[in-house]
């Protein structure tokens, strides 16, 4: 959809109405002006001051009456603007979300919500305004002129119309430079900004010179795109000149031939202050909107609107048992596969932990037993399941909110059941009870963890997937939790961040760049040189370091940087 | 050669920054004295000049429209150009004030403002002159003129004083209402993989769009704030302008105008009443010497200089001699021999990462001095120095197109396959969707796979590697890889680290305490000290 016709789209007919009628009265004094300036001008010149007088103020009770006007015309403009923005706000949501959901890396969610969103905003109500003071202020000259002598109306009207014919024609082109120049602006806004975060690299690797190319690009692109831009004002100027002046040197020439046929001093006057005081500052103020706020009103919104809104495909799976069959996945068509022929099944039961080290793919694994993405080849059976990932989600609401998220309506014995279960009931109590609001800000990763924990217990889902979502956890309290979820009916399965916890489980899935095996810990001791190495390395390291505050070491590094090239 | 073509470039600006404010000056000259002209031609003598003059208006504001934006186009990309060279020339710890989002908003925002200053200068001086003057020709054409004038500013002065209050409180529960959507947003988005696996997209949505009323009921209040505004413009629009007017009527009726002056005058009127707009041109004025001034605090900060001398055949020998570092180190003394590893323990805040700094010369110590092979590091040319030494850091940024940029950065000398096949990053390489030439913003890497790129872009060093912490977000197993590959490198290896194994398997230990070397020995020696283990504590 183009920005104008979404504007379009959004225009209620009620509001629409009522903003062209309450702007009939503001043509008023656009129209009296010069035949105001007219009469009183013949009248002074004929000694008949007071009447001079009379028709100079008779504008002031005139401008009262537009004023009552301009009101309702402001009001009719909210109502047009505001449904437009609430949509548009609603779509800026719907699209944020859905790019994260499908783990796309997005950090101007905020930049369009707030600042784009406004300025499309106020620039749709700044071009409505625009166009509709340039109507009004075209048709109130035209009935004055109408009103003073039809004559002047031959010499003004044609310039003025071929002026504004050949701005609105080189609004197209306008509109294509400005945006070249926005999205050069962007480019430059965006490089610059990785090179300036770099620059310590970029010295200590011997490559400013290289860093500095990858801007001087840009740079230059963006003084292009300005330049090309300049030319566009030239034509704007061109277009005033035609339009504004040449109608009033029309009428001076013609001074002459128009008192020959009649005119008063005053009617010559009049016409032109028409058009120095009527057409040439509604022109102007045509070309200063339509080229200020149209141009950012098109751009901006355009760029809004290539955010697709794609909700996400809901992958509810049925059933207790969770499957895959010869699965292989891999990120491109052109790249390795993150793991290859992969087969294991969950069900009932079950308690399976994956490890390997960080990076290998664990999270990606995770991601397809969940179906939230497609193997390249083979088959995954999704089943009814719950995925707590490693970071939690905990949102500013109620406890209860936060508890009975999977399972809403659940009772407060139920709720306080499963907090106790995993290890929360404290973390509940401290918080204010259940109708406590959470500010998940003010949480530690290790309580927002509990939360979420929580959350899963209580869900309906049979098999449980927990994706190092216990790493924040102390060994104890992950010790805990875990056993609760195994005692918990139905499957479970556990990206582990620990030795303590993989070798809680029933079994063992070890991941590494060259292929996967299967095992329980006795029968991987044999197998699996990884497995032995994980194991020995773990062992040997000191009690005493200092990166484990806890006392159980653990493989998967900083707890930022977990798991695989997947968006997590 | 450089700074030839830029003084060049420099006399050019000039010019056309002249040729601009001339022609400004024509037109403001030009559209001052159109009224008296129009006024002349409406009484029947003096046409050609009227035409004349709005030939002469209409040709500086074609040169102007052009000239203004080209001039400030390159005046900004020359900016834009020193700063980026700068910041890639400076210690970067001397930009630690600037934040990077501060320095990127210098080089693309207030670049382009700081390019307008001269033409703010311009405006403004030229800017004064219509009202001003046609204030004057108003009081010379007849005084009482010129007093119906003011009496008309003074009116709608006092009209449109008592708005602005009403407007500012309405913006800012409007505000409010966005800020509340907005940080839903956020949330919702940190929890993208709860709720996607959820399933509970639309009930997220819904829960993000809950203030959207109150924002709709805030925005109408605004509107209304606007319209009572507006309405209130309307009716003392034409003011100054009805009552210049009358007095100039009056002044016809007694023949002390011509129906021409009185045109004239009504147009001075409306000239003269443009003196608010001013404020804009000072508020643009402001603003660019605010952005000039910006800029300048960066290019200010002197760059890090390079020596002109090649270092002579060595292994790498790293010597640091009495280094001091005001308020960090104090009289650090010691030397790597060519080849080994040494680790640089203590605890955070004894100034490791600032020792790193020093052996990569990313920095100049306040006292003392750095040697690679008998050379002090100041004295080596950049080239030599940079291929010479790599250092790799806890976070790196990477820079380039593609994840192979990212390693070669444009050296020639450097294999990015090799390098990332040493550091064990090749097998998460080849998983990316395009391998080596995945575009680095299609591969959103962990802390770990970052790091292992940034010891890549590193690793081709030929005397010395410097690991600040470079290696502290790997898996045990990648990291006791890396550090058996780094045992086969034939490299000197300054670490600074945090781990014991890591200490343990360095030929010599730095203990850094308070800013001064503790001690200097191997890990198994210094374990003996309780105050040595407890930096692992």
């Amino acid at each position: 959809m183009t920005p104008i016709a979404f504007g379009v789209l959004h225009l209620r007919r009620g509001a629409v109405l009522r903003f062209l009628l309450w702007s009939l009265p503001e043509a008023l004094p656009a129209a009296m002006l010069g035949v105001a300036v007219a009469r009183s001008v013949d009248h002074f010149l004929a000694g008949r001051s007071l009447v001079g007088l009379a028709w100079l103020a008779a504008i002031i009770p005139v401008s009262l009456c537009s004023a009552v006007g301009a009101r309702q015309v402001l009001r009719g403009l909210g109502e047009m603007v505001e449904p437009m923005r609430d949509e548009l706000v609603r779509r800026v949501v719907g699209s944020s979300l859905a790019r994260a959901l499908d783990g796309q890396a997005d950090d101007g969610a905020v930049a369009r919500l707030t600042r784009q969103v406004e300025i499309v905003r106020d620039s749709f109500a700044g071009l409505l305004m625009v166009t509709r003071d340039f109507v009004v202020g075209v048709v109130g000259v035209l009935l004055g002129l109408l009103a003073l002598s039809p004559w002047v109306m031959l010499f003004v009207g044609p310039p003025f119309l071929l002026g504004v014919a050949g701005f609105v024609a080189s609004l197209g082109l306008s509109a294509r430079r400005q945006r070249a120049a926005v999205l050069a602006e962007e480019r430059l806004a965006a490089t610059a900004s990785t090179v300036v975060a770099g620059a310590r690299d970029a010295i200590a690797c011997g490559a400013s010179g290289h860093a500095a190319a990858m801007v001087a690009g840009p740079i230059e692109d963006q003084a292009a795109a300005e330049r090309a831009l300049s030319w566009t004002a030239v034509v704007r100027t061109l277009c005033f000149a035609v339009g504004g002046w040449l109608p009033l040197i029309a009428l001076l020439m013609a001074v002459p031939w128009l008192t020959g046929r009649g005119l008063t001093p005053g009617e010559v006057l009049g016409g032109l202050t028409y058009v120095l005081f009527g057409l040439q500052p509604a022109m102007r103020k045509l070309m200063g909107g339509l080229g200020g706020a149209g141009l950012r009103y098109t751009v901006t919104l355009g760029r809004l609107l290539e955010q697709r809104v794609t909700p996400p495909a809901a992958v509810k799976g049925a059933g207790t048992r969770l499957e895959a069959r010869h699965v292989t996945f891999a990120y491109g068509p052109h790249s390795e596969p993150v793991f290859r022929d992969l087969s294991l099944a969950v069900g009932e039961g079950a308690h399976l932990a994956v490890i390997g080290p960080s990076g290998i793919g664990k999270s990606t694994l995770a991601m397809v037993l969940c179906g939230l993405r497609h193997p390249s080849s083979g088959e995954v059976v999704v089943a009814d399941r719950v995925l707590i990932p490693q970071e939690a989600y905990v949102f500013s609401a109620t406890v209860r909110e936060n508890l009975a998220y999977l399972r809403p309506g659940a009772d407060d014995a139920l709720l306080n059941a499963a907090a106790a279960a995993v290890g929360a009931g404290t973390l509940v109590e401290e918080l204010g009870g259940l109708d406590a609001v959470v500010e998940p800000g003010r949480l530690s990763a290790g309580q927002r963890q509990l939360i979420a924990l929580a959350r899963a217990y209580l869900s309906s889902a049979p098999i449980v997937i927990l994706d190092e979502a216990t790493c924040h956890l102390d060994p104890a309290t992950e010790a805990v939790a875990e056993q609760a979820f195994a005692r918990r009916p139905g499957g479970l399965i556990v990206i582990a961040h620990r030795l303590s916890s993989a070798l809680r489980a029933k079994r063992i899935l070890v991941l590494d760049g060259a292929g996967a095996q299967l095992g329980d810990h006795a029968g991987l001791l044999e197998r699996s040189a990884l497995y032995r190495e994980l194991i020995s390395s773990l062992a040997h390291e000191p009690p005493g370091s200092p990166r484990s505050g806890s006392a159980s070491p653990s493989w998967s590094g900083s707890v930022t940087g977990g798991s695989g090239p997947s968006p997590d | 050669m450089n700074g030839g073509t830029g003084r060049v470039e420099i006399a050019r600006s000039r010019r056309q920054l002249m040729l601009v404010a001339c022609s400004g000056a024509i037109g403001t000259f030009a559209s001052l004295a159109l009224p008296m002209a129009l006024g002349r031609a409406i009484d029947g003598n003096g046409l050609a000049l009227a035409v004349g003059l709005i030939a002469v208006s209409i040709a500086s504001d074609l040169f102007d429209s052009f000239a203004t934006t080209a001039y400030a186009a390159n005046a900004a990309a020359r900016l834009r150009h020193a700063l980026i060279r700068q910041i890639l020339s400076v210690s970067p710890h001397r930009l630690l004030g600037f934040p990077t989002g501060d320095l990127v908003s210098r080089v693309s925002g207030q670049a382009s403002e700081a390019a307008q200053a001269d033409f703010s200068r311009i405006s403004l001086a030229l800017g004064v002159l219509p009202p001003v003057g046609s204030l004057i020709v108003l009081s010379i054409m007849d005084w009482r003129l010129g007093v119906a004038f003011l009496a008309g500013v003074g009116g709608v002065t006092l009209v449109l004083r008592s708005f602005s209050r009403r407007a500012e409180q309405a913006s800012a529960g409007y505000q409010v209402a966005q800020s509340g959507i907005a940080a839903r947003l956020t949330e919702a988005m940190t929890g993208a993989r709860t709720i996607a696996a959820a399933g509970t997209y639309e009930a997220e949505r819904e829960r993000v769009l809950r203030p959207l009323e109150e924002l709709r009921a805030q925005g109408m209040r605004m509107w209304q704030v606007l319209a009572r505004s507006t309405a209130q413009g309307a009716v003392v629009g034409p003011l100054v302008l009805v009552v210049v007017m009358a007095a100039g009527g009056l002044l016809l009726a007694s023949h002390d105008l011509t129906p021409g002056d009185l045109f004239a005058a009504g147009r001075y009127a409306v000239i003269g009443a443009g003196l608010g707009a001013l404020t804009g041109v000072l508020g643009g004025l402001a603003r660019a010497r605010s952005a000039t001034s910006r800029i300048n605090a960066v290019l200010q900060v002197p760059p890090l200089s390079y020596g002109t001398l090649s270092l002579p055949d060595g292994p790498g020998r790293l010597e640091f001699d009495g280094v001091s570092v005001d308020g960090v180190l104090r009289g650090v003394t010691f030397a790597v021999p060519g080849g080994s590893s040494a680790a640089v323990v203590g605890r955070s805040g004894s100034g490791k990462s600032v020792l790193a700094f020093l052996a990569a010369r990313l920095r100049d110590p306040d006292g003392g001095t750095v040697l690679l092979d008998g050379v002090p590091l100041p004295s080596v040319s950049e080239g030599e120095l940079r291929r010479a030494v790599g250092c790799a850091f806890e976070k790196p940024v990477l820079l380039g197109g593609t994840v192979s940029d990212a390693i070669g950065l444009g050296r020639e000398h450097v294999g990015a396959t090799r390098a990332a096949t040493a550091v064990h990053a090749h097998d998460f390489v080849v998983r990316l969707p395009h391998g080596y030439d995945t575009p680095l913003a299609d591969a959103p890497m962990s802390g770990g796979e970052a790091q292992r790129l940034g010891l890549a872009r590193a690793w081709d060093a030929s005397r010395l590697l410097v690991l600040d912490d470079a290696t502290s977000s790997l898996d045990m197993v990648t990291e006791m890889r890396i550090g058996e590959a780094l045992l086969a490198a034939s490299r000197t290896r300054l670490i600074i680290t945090h781990r014991i194994t890591t200490a343990e398997r360095a030929d010599l230990v730095v203990w850094l305490d308070g800013g001064t070397v503790r001690a200097v020995g191997s890990h198994a020696a210094l374990w003996d000290e309780p105050a040595y283990r407890a930096v692992f504590q």
